[in-house]
């Protein structure tokens, strides 16, 4: 074609030039957004479950706390109820897991399993302040999508705020 | 997502801001040492945190780096004279020498002392390889000089490069932090490109599109481990350190040199990508320092302002048949253009209260939490990390481990710079 340029030229609105400026992020529709996230929070031992309890006391938009033991097929709320963990995962899309001491490896290979085989993302806390392997590590490699290590125990509130938990 | 006046306490690196008093702990690339070539040289505009600055080298070689306008009426010394040990404004012949200090006043009585009392704001500017650094801090809190491996290997192992991007710097970073949009944006290059082309771990890249990751906060910063499978039993690691608060290194591929980045704030909505390819072992060959002023591996082509010639002018030369074909994922050529062209998209201080993170933004949460934390401890009077040698002496690796390895154990060593060690690569 005649005159054609290959090379596109900011000659309208929807040029990059005039698109990025902060003029016009002014313009950005402005709604709130819903919580996307289902988020469970399970705690892998009894020192974990004291951080996830702290975190669970505080204002959150559809994420739910648990403890779990060993074999893991039922988790338990922080308000003390028993739950099945295939229940929970039904409405869930991502799986926190802490965990501090490595006990109940039998319990995060059942979560992790379970998520992996749902499409659940899964994000583990190792809370070791000052130690960066161990037996929590080595538990939650291979179920953990994303790893955090050595986490700080105000690492687990930073990650559910970031992803509007 | 971020509250609000989070977003501004990450971003705003002015004088006097929480972010910018964190910045002033650190040395700063400002000015490649091409832009002031001989003695005597044309002075160079710098802005940098916000700050207007000129840039002079002196009749003995001496680096100054001094407030922008002149002390009598505000003239800016862009247009001064470089001669004879210092920079003199035109305009009523006022010169300064590189620490700022008035040494001429033509108007003023021979033998006046009047001189002595005019000083310009001055910082440190020293040179490092092909790079000068400034320090725009509080002397008495002035760390020892820069040690970044890259600029101190001998001649000829090292190129940088800088280019404008137009957004703010926490956008530039989160980018050289966030390894998971590795395999989307920028997977059609690791064959191509002449400075990735031919590792063993590119294979590894391409056979497991799906990395798991291990953000580990070590002393200096973090360092983001990306895991993928390799053989039975093993995992092919990539280990990107990221050092306080500006500093990203990319994970090495076969012999190829190593590279990273420094994001300098230059104000708030704009930043300099720094680019440094280096080798610790070898020179780096003809054809790669070619290949690297061509825009090849993370350098772009850019004019002679430093601003690259893909840009949001002209729609970074957006090419959507070359998408089509496959050639690239987003059809802006170029790792770098693929990432600043994102990133300036977002506006130039992107408004994260809006953002919608997933957990494998874990690393870039952990990153801003850091920093958040590092400046509000500043403010309480506890210097940061950094910006001592040690932190400074770090490596990004590339490793094959036994499946049950802590990949901080697995590479001991490796991510420690020595000088004449070779690099851990695969």
């Amino acid at each position: 074609m005649a005159g054609f340029v290959k090379l596109s030229v900011p000659v309208g609105p929807s040029s990059c030039a005039r698109a990025a400026t902060s003029e016009e992020a002014a313009f950005r529709i402005d709604h709130p957004l819903a919580s996307a996230r289902n988020t469970r929070v399970v705690a892998l031992d009894e020192v974990a479950a004291g951080i996830v309890r702290e975190a669970a006391a505080l204002e959150w938009g559809q994420a739910r706390f648990f403890t779990v033991r060993d074999p893991g097929p039922t988790l338990v709320e922080v308000e003390g109820g028993e739950v099945a963990l295939t229940g929970v995962l039904e409405d869930t899309n991502t799986v926190v897991m802490v965990s501090v001491t490595g006990e109940n490896a039998d319990a995060v290979a059942v979560i992790g399993v379970e998520c992996g085989a749902r499409g659940i993302m899964t994000a583990g806390l190792v809370v070791t302040p000052g130690a960066l392997a161990g037996e929590a590590l080595l538990q939650l490699r291979p179920y953990a999508r994303i790893l955090l290590v050595p986490a700080e125990p105000d690492d687990l509130v930073e990650l559910l705020k970031a992803t509007r938990a | 997502m971020l509250r609000p006046e989070i977003n501004d306490l990450l971003c705003r690196t002015g004088p006097g801001t929480p972010m910018g008093d964190l910045f002033r702990r650190y040395w700063q690339p400002v000015l490649l040492a091409e832009e002031l070539p001989e003695n005597d040289c044309p002075p160079v505009r710098v802005k940098v945190l916000s700050e207007r600055l000129i840039a002079f080298r002196d009749t003995d070689g001496r680096y100054g780096l001094i407030d922008e306008f002149c002390a009598h009426r505000g003239v800016s010394m862009w247009f001064g004279r470089n001669e004879q040990g210092g920079l003199r404004c035109p305009y009523h012949g006022w010169k300064y020498d590189v620490t700022g200090q008035a040494v001429e006043v033509p108007s003023e009585p021979e033998n006046s002392n009047f001189c002595a009392n005019v000083k310009l704001k001055s910082y440190p500017m020293v040179k490092r390889g092909d790079v000068l650094f400034a320090y725009l801090g509080d002397p008495a809190a002035q760390p020892p000089e820069p040690e970044w491996e890259a600029y101190t290997v001998p001649e000829g192992h090292v190129f940088t490069s800088k280019r404008l991007q137009e957004c703010n710097w926490l956008q530039a970073l989160e980018g050289g932090i966030d390894s998971s949009h590795v395999t989307f944006l920028h997977g059609g290059n690791i064959d191509t490109d002449p400075l990735f082309k031919g590792s063993k771990g590119n294979l590894y890249n391409k056979r497991d599109l799906k990395p798991y990751f291990e953000v580990v906060d070590y002393e200096g910063g973090l360092l983001i481990g990306a895991r993928r499978n390799a053989e039975e039993g093993h995992y092919y690691w990539r280990v990107t350190p990221w050092v306080l608060p500006n500093f990203t290194m990319v994970p090495p591929r076969g012999d190829h040199p190593v590279h990273g980045h420094f994001w300098v704030p230059i104000d708030d909505g704009n930043c300099w990508a720094w680019t440094f390819d280096y080798h610790p072992t070898r020179k780096l060959t003809e054809d790669e320092i070619a290949a690297m002023r061509a825009g090849f591996g993370v350098h772009s082509a850019n004019d002679e302002a430093y601003r690259p010639l893909a840009n949001k002018d002209n729609d970074y030369l957006m090419d959507r048949e070359a998408q089509r074909r496959g050639e690239t994922y987003s059809g802006i050529a170029g790792i770098a253009l693929q990432d600043s062209s994102l990133q300036e998209s977002m506006g130039p201080v992107v408004d994260r209260t809006k953002e919608r993170l997933v957990a494998t933004d874990a690393g870039i949460i952990k990153a801003r939490q850091k920093l958040r934390k590092a400046a509000e401890a500043l403010q309480q009077g506890v210097e940061p990390v950094g910006n001592r040698p040690q932190d400074q002496r770090v490596r990004s690796v590339a490793i094959v481990l036994p499946a049950d390895r802590s990949f901080v154990d697995g590479i001991g060593d490796a991510m420690i710079a020595e000088p004449s060690k070779p690099h851990t690569t695969v």
